[in-house]
């Protein structure tokens, strides 16, 4: 019994090793894909084109613009009117405009109520509006307002208020229901596409151990993969923190891998050849990605999607992990998400279990 | 009528085609003219697609074809001829659209060709169904026709622009008795009222006496060519009548017939186009390998009767596959599954195997009535199954497929090592264990498959078309390799095939024509049914015509 379950399984590895293309797939999401999600996806405003129509005498003006330099800034472009300032704007030459009217110095100097007008390009909204704070916070520092009141900042978890290494680990989660769902759903229909499909019915061995023997192998495949990525790009490049315990981590991801599997069981049952893997696992990815709070968070959702959202086992993966890596949660209080990942695991494996269990 | 100006003629010389390194066919030189219908005959692979796709400009190649004066060396240089040729690809009802009707199809190709629906095209169009015998159902749409009319349709679609050249890859492959002898019907006429030059291949030997001249191909060469009465005088000396003698070395013995270069103390034997072929592998000095088959390792007894089954049904939707059947294979009695494409062979087979449930019926499997799944599991170590187009894993070895095979049968790896090594010696594929899958010969991967089926020692095998595409040698060396294990092991044999030829070679035969079963019996009986047939075909044809 033993031996046929990990001839299957060893059977299924050489086979994916052999598999030129689906190496290279599976190294590039594993290292290159997630390395561009840290360093490209980036919420922070970093060389925003700034312009200005200067109608004023200068010199209040010049002081204000002299703040904005880089890293997160862009020498601002002065126009010659607020016309050709909008036009640029449009043009996405520029995203936040500067108005300096012709009495702003004069209203300023007499401490009276002086307004300057910001024309911001709102497309590019969350840049948009972070460079808006980082204006203000600059006037505020300007004018040296005296008020009895301090803010004392204590980070937690992230001291450095580091983005990238947040990034680059959600894309690791969801890259790892990706690939555990098309890789689990395509060791099945390759063997239809293939024609060994009703050989693989007719050999006497039971239904449950192929099934499971095959998921198993690309478990593992996924499994090396992380570690792969952890070593490499998570802890080498960007320096993530790892507060909790690694083998926690790892046992969670495993419980979660398998649970995905599910879900890949049940778009081979579906699927009749490759591309249609490939259609079905985005159709039902996509929205159990966007669930789990892997890109947005979840209490900013519409009530009824949060109350989704406790559908998806990614969701329990991604609050797991990040509990383990930045908060260090200890192995006793992650329960909560083992028991959803495992729960949700259960059944989705059941089901794709039974589905494609129907077909042998 | 036919004109013979050499204007039209054409001229192929000194073409090959080759994809990267593999040469698939080499220097072919040959003339055809107005009227003319040349057959292309040989094994899958053995070239004549190449060659086609080579005359049609389709595909690359080296070499010259010239056709009404024009002469190209490319696809690109071949366009101008387009206009006057007509191409229809292998693989039935390839070019046709499922959900367009028969008419629609015609509408369709004549607007691809930009033709002016004018009276006279109707009318042509109207000879064009009359002719093919269509003009019932013109308005079915396509996915509802049965092969030999998906054939038909594919061929009249090929032939609304009158084209002077018209080549045509396998049409009648798979394809039944009578509707194959129609497609030759319509054939004839064309080259005989339109002058058209036809090129067309076939898998059947039998259909070579119906060609002008006949091209054999083997190894992406041509072997032989002349009319079919030519051909098969120029082996006359070298075909004799069986012995229980031994014959000498340098001879090959298959069926009733033994073929030798060197004059035997034996008298002659009527020979057959199939038999160039083994001449030709005597000529190349090539040696057809006697197969030994050790008696097998474990003493199973097999039950006087190994499948049974009364009233069998299988329907998809509306379509029914099989209808109500009712066979019985014995013990050690190689039964012969015959029908065209879409007769509900494989179907029949792979309810027997459990891979479709049957809707209707009972099944009795070595002594056993089957109801449920369960049933079957325990039995599936007692068959073996060879399934069509020999499917195996694409990325292992021969060898690592075979041992994977044997330790899903859980048979230890000493003994399996030892299985595989005698059947790579015994069926001749012991230089190929290092090889992938899919760089096998057919041949050889026939046999291959074979071996698979028999690692674990069954007490039946399900064989689905396995000789489809195998060239006449390797054909005549599987059904050796089939009538010894009958001998040694004494196991039944169920194969399907849509050779009528083959029949010759099972104890018993089955005829399924649209699901249902129109024959069974012995081989003997039936040619004592119909004396005046001259081969298998002539017997099935006679069934065909009974209850169309």
């Amino acid at each position: 019994m033993k031996s046929v379950f990990f001839t299957i399984v060893f059977k299924e590895l050489k086979s994916f090793m052999r598999s030129a293309a689906l190496v290279a797939v599976v190294l590039y999401s594993f290292t290159i894909d997630i390395y561009v999600a840290g360093e490209g996806i980036d919420i922070e405003p970093r060389n925003v084109a700034v312009g200005y129509v200067d109608n004023s005498s200068g010199g209040i003006s010049k002081k204000i613009l002299s703040n904005l330099h880089s890293p997160e800034f862009v020498a601002p472009v002065q126009f010659l009117s607020q016309k050709e300032l909008s036009n640029a704007i449009y043009n996405k030459e520029i995203m936040v405009g500067l108005v300096f009217d012709n009495d702003f110095e004069k209203l300023y100097r007499e401490k009276k109520n002086t307004q300057l007008n910001v024309l911001l390009d709102a497309t590019s909204a969350s840049q948009g509006f972070t460079t808006l704070m980082y204006l203000q916070s600059i006037l505020f520092s300007f004018e040296d307002i005296q008020i009895p009141l301090d803010l004392k900042i204590h980070k937690l978890f992230n001291q450095n208020s580091d983005n990238k290494s947040f990034m680059a680990l959600s894309e690791l989660l969801s890259l790892i229901t990706m690939l555990v769902v098309i890789l689990t759903a395509i060791v099945f229909v390759k063997e239809k596409e293939d024609g060994t499909w009703d050989i693989m019915l007719l050999m006497p061995i039971d239904a449950k151990l192929t099934i499971l023997a095959k998921t198993l192998s690309q478990v593992i495949i996924v499994m090396g993969g992380v570690i792969l990525s952890l070593g490499f790009v998570i802890f080498n490049i960007f320096d993530t923190p790892m507060n909790g315990s690694f083998w926690s981590f790892i046992f969670l991801t495993f419980l979660y891998t398998f649970s995905s599997a599910g879900i890949g069981l049940f778009v081979a049952a579906i699927a009749k050849d490759v591309m249609q893997v490939a259609q079905f696992s985005i159709v039902i990815m996509i929205p159990l990605i966007f669930l789990s709070g892997a890109w947005t968070p979840i209490y900013t959702m519409y009530p009824f999607f949060q109350v989704l959202s406790f559908f998806s086992p990614l969701r329990y993966y991604i609050e797991g992990s990040e509990s383990i890596f930045y908060r260090g949660t200890s192995f006793v209080d992650l329960y909560p998400y083992y028991f959803g990942v495992v729960i949700l695991g259960f059944i989705l494996y059941i089901i794709g279990f039974k589905k494609i269990g129907r077909l042998f | 009528m036919a004109d013979f100006y050499p204007v039209d003629a054409l001229h192929v010389s000194g073409v090959s085609v080759g994809y990267k390194d593999k040469i698939a066919i080499s220097d072919v030189s040959f003339e055809a003219k107005s009227g003319e219908i040349i057959g292309f005959i040989g094994a899958d692979g053995a070239g004549k697609s190449s060659l086609m796709q080579a005359i049609a400009g389709i595909v690359r190649f080296s070499g010259e074809i010239s056709y009404l004066q024009h002469k190209y060396h490319s696809p690109k240089e071949a366009e101008k001829i387009k206009i006057h040729t007509g191409f229809m690809p292998q693989g039935i009802g390839l070019v046709l659209y499922d959900t367009l009707t028969v008419d629609e199809h015609l509408r369709f190709f004549a607007d691809l060709r930009d033709l002016k629906k004018d009276a006279a095209f109707l009318a042509y169009k109207k000879q064009l169904l009359h002719m093919s015998g269509l003009s019932a159902f013109a308005e079915r749409q396509a996915m509802n026709l049965s092969g030999g009319m998906m054939q038909k349709l594919s061929l009249i679609c090929a032939l609304l622009h009158r084209p002077k050249l018209l080549i045509l890859d396998e049409p009648t492959t798979g394809v039944d008795p009578l509707s194959r002898l129609e497609l030759w019907e319509i054939l004839r006429n064309i080259a005989k009222e339109e002058g058209t030059i036809i090129l067309v291949s076939t898998a059947y030997m039998q259909e070579a006496s119906k060609m002008d001249r006949v091209m054999l191909f083997h190894n992406s060469k041509v072997i032989a060519s002349g009319t079919s009465a030519e051909l098969i005088d120029s082996i006359r000396p070298y075909v004799y009548e069986k012995s229980l003698a031994d014959n000498d070395e340098n001879s090959i013995s298959f069926d009733k017939v033994i073929y030798s270069l060197d004059s035997l103390n034996l008298s002659l034997h009527e020979p057959t186009l199939e038999g160039l072929f083994f001449v030709n592998a005597l000529k190349e000095r090539k040696k057809i390998a006697n197969f030994a088959i050790k008696s097998r390792e474990d003493d199973e007894v097999i039950p006087e009767v190994v499948m049974e089954c009364h009233g069998v049904s299988k329907k998809f939707g509306a379509f029914v596959a099989n209808e109500k059947i009712d066979m019985q294979l014995k013990k050690g009695e190689i039964l012969g599954l015959l029908g065209a494409n879409g007769a509900g062979k494989t179907t029949f087979i792979k309810m027997l195997l459990g891979l479709y449930s049957i809707d209707e019926g009972k099944l009795t499997l070595l002594g056993q009535s089957i109801k449920s799944g369960k049933d079957r599991q325990e039995l599936k170590s007692k068959i073996g199954y060879v399934s069509q187009h020999f499917a195996l894993y694409k990325d292992m070895s021969v060898k690592e497929n075979l041992l994977y095979f044997a330790s899903m049968h859980r048979i230890e790896k000493k003994t399996a090592l030892s299985r595989i090594a005698l059947y790579a010696k015994e069926l001749g594929f012991e230089e190929y264990l290092g090889s992938f899958a899919n760089e096998l010969p057919l041949g050889v991967n026939q046999r291959f498959s074979i071996a698979a089926a028999l690692l674990h020692e069954p007490l039946v095998l399900f064989l689905d078309e396995p000789t489809s595409g195998v060239d006449t040698l390797a054909r005549a060396q599987f059904w050796q390799i089939l009538q010894k294990l009958k001998e040694v092991w004494g196991i039944s044999i169920l194969i399907t095939t849509h050779y009528m030829s083959e029949a010759q070679f099972c104890d018993r035969v089955v005829l399924l024509k649209n699901g249902q079963k129109v024959a069974d019996d012995t081989v003997s009986n039936l040619y004592e049914r119909f004396p005046k047939a001259k081969d298998f075909e002539d017997i099935f044809l006679e069934f065909y015509k009974e209850k169309a």
